[in-house]
């Protein structure tokens, strides 16, 4: 195999304005008729918001005896450029602005012949936008050391309760995991919350198909994706030396180095990484409380095992998720980039046309049949081919030591089948299957066309993403497509 | 056959330390059918089914983390052993005598990043994986003592 060669990114985040709509101050009262108004202040003063999106704004009146009252209901709203951004004069809805073009305008509050201003900045379409992470395949937001078909984000993490964060890039996007995972050097300043367990501390050992393994403690952290509000989650911190590792943990990846990722953001169906088995069994071999360094099985209550964090944004962006990656070419390309979106049906930007709806099982799979043979199936990101049973008619295989890999003389155009867990919808999916080793010796690093071998079921893994929708919709939450779990496409 | 007892006691002792979760167990892959019961028992796990085929049975127990099913000859000697839940089992434990042959072969395997799927190959045992969080699949068996006519897709 060879690996990709990519700069290393550096990352700047756009420093981003609290966009808290100010609250009327104290005093109240006010407006009596002995005391006239004499100012009104429209807060937020400076705010820039996307084409498409809107931003509540609040009038506050001053009175010339000092006090003041909120007047965004008894204002009268208006935009000085209503077509850069407009704003709603219905009552209930008042001072709701929404942008509609690129520019500048005022927007304006007025009582009587009394009136106050802010300025706001509206984005062209497709800039910066409250509920869209930038994913990179390969790319910058990868490290240098990244494998084929790696799709990577930046998470920014903070101190609880406070504006101290890093943003760290490298992060892998697994749609087939719950719960962020960083390695805790990746944040070596930071002073995350330990989440205690009786008197000890609470770790977790995390086990991957793959054999692959991450022990460490689960602390809460502020964790920032995108533009989203900080929502503070435990999440586990990667870190070998921690306690003494479990039978389960001996072989825990040691380093980021031999990872290959400065850590998992997993956003797939559920809410926790265990559930309720963990409530209740305290057996179960994935967390444990460790006080000095020795640590033993615990049950864990829901709230503080390691948690997804998309059920935990505002109402609006918590229903689900949609991976957006573009189309590539046979033979690939370097790199490409597209957007990992939050929310389904809420917002202009995440309502989906009409994509075909597969209900899963509590598990997030559903079924595929390929050559006759029905078989699990789940849509995973953090899986880098598509990997699925060779049944007759077998493909060619690549030789030792490769030979998990699909490596068909030609590229192959094949078949399969998806249905829903409970035997409904189905839908007909072509795939491409070429030769791994011809294409892995090529500068490219990203494919639709590789696969490789599975014993127990159908793995849809990145190449399935690229040029199409994917909705992932969050268990037990309401959308436009249904309640969750499911995915869509 | 010409594996000794003690390769299947190594099979037993995966199927126990998988329901447990914790702690040691004492059947192996290469075990016989009694020393299952036992560690049920010892576990809390449930036996919910024995299925019988022409050239094996399958016995499948359940604890709250993971199904296990043990495959048995007709003379009662596991010679698999599949399982399906949150956690893997601890090879640790149910590999017995084959460990340090899987462990072996599994530290000379190159890290195959980017995949949700594994294959071990010792000179006696096979351990395959597979899965997502929550839902992991595997099986570990000792193709010398897979009888005859059995094809290894029939180990789930």
């Amino acid at each position: 195999m060879k690996f990709t060669r990519l700069l290393l990114g550096i990352f700047t985040l756009l420093p981003l304005l609290a966009l808290a709509a100010g609250c009327g101050g104290g005093g109240g009262g006010g407006g009596d008729s002995e005391s006239p108004l004499v100012s009104i202040t429209v807060t937020p003063a400076n705010s820039t918001i996307a084409a498409g999106g809107t931003l509540q704004f609040s009038a506050v009146g001053t009175y010339a005896n000092g006090k003041t009252a909120d007047l965004t209901a008894a204002a009268t709203w208006s935009s000085s450029v209503e077509a850069v951004a407009s704003v709603n004069n219905a009552a209930g809805s008042k001072g709701a602005v929404t942008g509609v073009a690129a520019g500048s305008t005022a927007i304006i509050a007025m009582v009587g012949t009394v009136s106050g201003s802010a300025n706001v900045t509206v984005t062209g379409a497709g800039a910066v936008s409250p509920n869209v992470m930038t994913i990179t395949v390969n790319g910058s937001l990868c490290s240098d050391s990244s494998y084929l078909n790696k799709p990577c984000v930046s998470v920014t993490i903070c101190n609880p309760g406070s504006t101290t964060c890093r943003t760290i890039p490298d992060i892998l996007l697994d749609t087939g995991s719950y719960g962020l995972r960083i390695f805790k050097d990746t944040i070596p300043d930071l002073t995350l919350a330990q989440v205690p367990s009786g008197s000890g501390s609470l770790a977790e050992c995390v086990q991957f198909a793959d054999g692959s393994s991450l022990w460490g403690p689960v602390q809460v952290a502020g964790v920032k994706l995108g533009n989203e509000p900080v929502v503070e989650i435990p999440v586990q911190v990667v870190d070998a030396s921690f306690g003494t590792r479990p039978n389960q943990c001996q072989n825990a990846d040691l380093s980021r180095q031999s990872a290959r990722f400065n850590g998992i953001l997993g956003v797939g169906i559920s809410t926790e990484d265990c559930g309720p088995i963990c409530v209740s069994n305290p057996g179960i071999g994935l967390y444990y409380r460790c006080s000095g360094a020795n640590c033993s099985g615990t049950a864990v209550a829901l709230a503080s095992q390691v948690q997804n964090p998309v059920p935990h944004l505002p109402p609006q962006d918590n229903n689900g998720i949609i991976v957006q990656l573009p189309a590539v070419p046979f033979d690939g390309v370097v790199s490409t980039s597209g957007s990992l979106i939050f929310g389904i049906g809420t917002r202009p930007n995440n309502t989906p046309a009409s994509p075909t709806v597969f209900p899963t099982d509590e598990f997030g799979d559903f079924r595929t049949v390929y050559n006759g043979v029905n078989s699990t199936s789940f849509l995973d990101t953090g899986s880098n081919g598509l990997y699925f049973p060779n049944v007759p008619p077998e493909l060619p295989t690549c030789p030792d030591p490769d030979s998990g890999w699909y490596c068909p003389p030609v590229t192959r155009e094949l078949f399969a089948t998806t249905v829903g867990a409970f035997g409904s919808p189905s839908a007909t999916v072509p795939f491409y299957i070429g030769n791994l080793l011809n294409l892995a010796n090529s500068p490219n690093n990203v494919f639709k066309e590789i696969g490789g071998t599975s014993t127990f079921g159908f793995d849809w893994g990145l190449p399935f993403f690229l040029g199409r929708q994917v909705f992932f919709g969050m268990e037990g939450k309401a959308s436009s497509l249904g309640t969750g779990p499911y995915v869509a496409y | 056959m010409n594996l000794p007892n003690s390769t299947l006691l190594v099979l037993m002792g995966l199927l126990t330390f998988a329901l447990a979760g914790s702690g040691p167990a004492h059947a192996t892959l290469g075990e016989g059918s009694d020393s299952i019961a036992k560690d049920r028992k010892a576990l809390s796990a449930v036996k919910r089914a024995t299925t019988s085929h022409a050239k094996y049975s399958v016995q499948e127990v359940a604890s709250d983390a993971t199904v296990v099913r043990e495959f048995l000859t007709p003379s009662g000697v596991v010679f698999a052993i599949a399982w399906k839940g949150l956690v893997p089992p601890d090879l640790t434990v149910l590999l017995g005598s084959y460990f340090d042959e899987y462990k072996e072969a599994k530290r000379q395997l190159p890290r195959k990043h980017g995949q949700r799927r594994s294959r071990v190959k010792g000179d006696r045992v096979v351990v395959e994986t597979w899965g997502h969080m929550r839902n992991l699949q595997g099986r570990a068996y000792d193709p010398a003592l897979v009888p005859t006519g059995v094809r290894i897709d029939e180990i789930h």
